[in-house]
């Protein structure tokens, strides 16, 4: 037993857990919960922004596609419960969109601590990433439970799908951040060209209007985008059976999205390991 | 038993882009023309093991490669040839606070700080109340890091970086922060390190702390490793290397000054213009012996009429000590400057150098007589370096004697009567 005058002189060291897995997992939950907890500190609404954006975009997008353009008019069965499939729709786009941006600040933002202390760098970028997925989580959560209690929600059993394709979007956004944020160190432009990218990203992924309104031969097209297959086959899921998946929707080709998420993610990652040795030189 | 370190032929060449090209109009404008390069040789083939148990200190001027060394080491920097292991667990702390955020609680901080060193936040929860006892901040636990004291910050960022148990711990100038109940704290912990038989690697500019904790000093400069041995007999090159560079540093300076004064837009009353060290025979030299006649000559250009002023000079060991200093007025001398563009040579005379062997670097001031104003100031003016002739230790020949009388009439506890008298 030490008595607290003891404490104060001396501080016994501990030893690190043996297991290198439980200390990255554990600084990436540190980190993560950092940046989610230092996005909100000083704002008064704190995490109600993150939910409020959305929002707001979805009232936006409703206005304009729904009222204005009539595109929930149809009834044909890809336009079920259109405004649901928006408000699904604009959380996930969000996600995407949020993600990606902090990941190309995730290194070239992190220079100190990058120059100072030593740990796979790959942390950082997954840190990143999990702060917006934690507000990603939430919202979800919010969006499945409101949607639920007003009916817009038909859950069966290929709702238990819908898992796997939170899991092909976190590998998705986590190949994605990996590349973004190693070449943006290097290629400051990357921002701007990522910014455009983004909006054909937006526009191209049927987010704020249903995927059976691009015309036929361009849906074989679009369905290749790995954000347009996750989004359409999420609604699918759980918005309504009747919205087509994308497997009924182009057919076999669909597993040429969900190869593109895994080829691009070991693809970012040698990239990543490739250039890691020159952050701390370059930043 | 394997050296804890082993550095083997290790380089370091870092390529400095003569222009940054990280735009996309710059690569599509100049993709023919190959990048301009200027290579930076931060280490040159530096090779050195440090056995388990050591307490190993680096020195070296700013840019010599010891930081570089300490960041390959701690496999943040890749070496460009060459290698550098490190056999076990270590633990860096290359600054204060890494990983640490302002707006972060005290406790939070040293979760955050605590996961970069690898411990898990089960592992710190039980352990807080010490990290906070320890470093005296039990009353600011939950205060943010950005309303501590610069004091306060360093305590808490040495606290958590000693948390994780290592075999080797590399430390990049940490004593030259803290107060100095603190410093003593981090010392005492170093040593319990040194007795549980953990390596140490500490860079520092604090020469007398090398002395004192190290086993070895290493002593780099401009990427190569000049000295290798006892803390002692390191630290006296130290020394002898800075008052050389110091000397070539106030060459340029005088060589500058004398160009200077027609660019000026506004002449000062009395500029310095020289400053010279010469021996007995009125030869410049920078290297004396104790006891040797030195002739320090300070050469003026004056500007305008401002009456008496003052000429003050000051000697100072290497690192920092004032050994001495005057000036014309405590020593009753008069200099004045009654005209625009007239010359003035100053000479300050010692018959016998009463300094031991070290470097020591020279200060001259031109102030008004009241002390308000400074004309000019030149520091360093000049250096020189004395070399270690009689053994004598210490800063000062006392040029003392010794008598030695046999059978003397010495009386038994006549050690009181001496001392009150």
């Amino acid at each position: 037993m030490t008595t607290v005058a003891e404490t104060g002189r001396r501080l016994e060291s501990i030893a690190r857990p043996k297991s290198v897995v439980q200390r990255n997992l554990n600084l990436i939950v540190e980190l993560a919960i950092t940046q989610f907890k230092l996005k909100y500190t000083g704002s008064a609404l704190g995490y109600v922004w993150s939910l409020l954006k959305p929002l707001m975009l979805f009232g936006i997008m409703y206005l304009v596609f729904s009222v204005l353009l009539k595109v929930s008019a149809g009834t044909k069965p890809g336009y079920a419960d259109f405004p649901v499939q928006l408000l699904i729709g604009i959380v996930v786009w969000t996600f995407f969109a949020e993600s990606t941006t902090l990941a190309m600040n995730a290194i070239a933002g992190a220079g100190d601590i990058i120059r100072k202390a030593y740990f796979p760098r790959w942390i950082l970028v997954v840190a990143s990433t999990g702060s917006a997925l934690l507000t990603f989580a939430i919202n979800m959560i919010l969006v499945i439970i409101v949607t639920l209690l007003i009916g817009g929600l038909h859950l069966s059993w290929r709702s238990l799908l819908a898992p796997v394709y939170f899991v092909e979007l976190a590998v998705l956004v986590i190949g994605l951040s990996l590349l973004l944020s190693a070449l943006f160190v290097f290629f400051r432009d990357l921002g701007h060209i990522w910014e455009i990218l983004s909006l054909v990203l937006f526009y191209g992924s049927a987010v704020v209007y249903p995927f059976s309104r691009i015309p036929g031969f361009l849906q074989t097209f679009a369905g290749l985008n790995p954000v347009a297959q996750i989004l359409l086959d999420l609604r699918h899921a759980l918005v309504a059976p009747q919205i087509p998946s994308m497997a009924s929707s182009i057919g076999a080709l669909v597993v040429i999205p969900i190869v593109l998420c895994v080829v691009l993610f070991f693809v970012a990652l040698t990239v990543f390991n490739r250039l890691t040795p020159r952050f701390a030189e370059e930043l | 038993m394997k050296p804890t370190v082993e550095v083997a032929h290790l380089s370091k060449r870092f390529r400095l882009p003569l222009d940054k090209s990280t735009t996309l109009k710059y690569r599509v404008t100049h993709w023919r023309s190959s990048s301009r390069y200027r290579d930076l040789n931060a280490l040159r083939d530096v090779s050195f093991d440090i056995p388990a148990g050591q307490f190993l200190g680096i020195a070296g001027p700013n840019g010599c490669g010891k930081s570089t060394l300490l960041k390959i080491l701690c496999r943040i920097y890749k070496a460009t040839s060459g290698s550098a292991v490190v056999n076990g667990e270590f633990s860096a702390f290359l600054e204060l606070g890494v990983g640490f955020n302002p707006e972060l609680t005290a406790r939070e901080n040293i979760f955050l700080g605590g996961a970069v060193l690898g411990l898990t936040r089960r592992q710190l929860r039980d352990k807080i109340n010490e990290v906070l006892a320890f470093a005296e901040l039990e009353d600011f636990a939950d205060q943010k890091l950005k309303n501590f004291s610069s004091g306060m910050q360093v305590r808490l960022a040495f606290s958590v970086a000693i948390l994780a148990r290592t075999d080797l711990l590399i430390m990049d100038e940490v004593l030259a922060v803290g107060d100095a109940s603190f410093q003593e704290k981090c010392f005492e912990t170093f040593k319990s390190y040194k007795r549980e038989g953990k390596t140490i690697v500490l860079v520092s500019h604090d020469l007398p702390a090398l002395e004192e904790y190290c086993d070895r000093v290493l002593l780099f400069n401009q990427g190569e490793v000049i000295a290798d041995g006892p803390a002692a007999e390191v630290t006296s090159a130290y020394h002898r290397m800075i008052a050389e560079h110091s000397m070539a540093t106030a060459e340029s300076r005088s060589a500058m000054s004398s160009s200077r004064g027609r660019a000026q837009t506004a002449p000062k009353e009395v500029e310095i213009v020289s400053v010279g060290l010469f021996d007995g025979s009125g030869t410049p030299t920078w290297r004396f012996d104790t006891a040797d006649p030195m002739t320090l000559t300070i050469e003026l250009l004056t500007h305008r009429d401002i009456g008496d002023f003052v000429c003050g000079i000051a000697i100072r060991r290497a690192d920092g000590l004032l050994v001495a200093g005057t000036n014309t007025l405590l020593d009753h001398v008069t200099v004045s400057s009654h005209a625009a563009g007239g010359t003035i040579r100053v000479r300050y005379t010692i018959d016998s150098l009463p300094l031991l062997a070290g470097g020591y670097v020279v200060q001259v001031a031109l102030v008004d007589v009241g002390g308000a104003t400074t004309y000019d100031d030149a520091d360093p003016a000049a250096s020189f370096h004395i070399e270690n002739t009689g053994g004598h230790v210490g800063v000062l020949e006392m040029h003392g004697r010794w008598h030695v009388e046999p059978g003397a009439d010495v009386h038994a506890g006549s050690t009181a009567a001496h001392t009150a008298r």
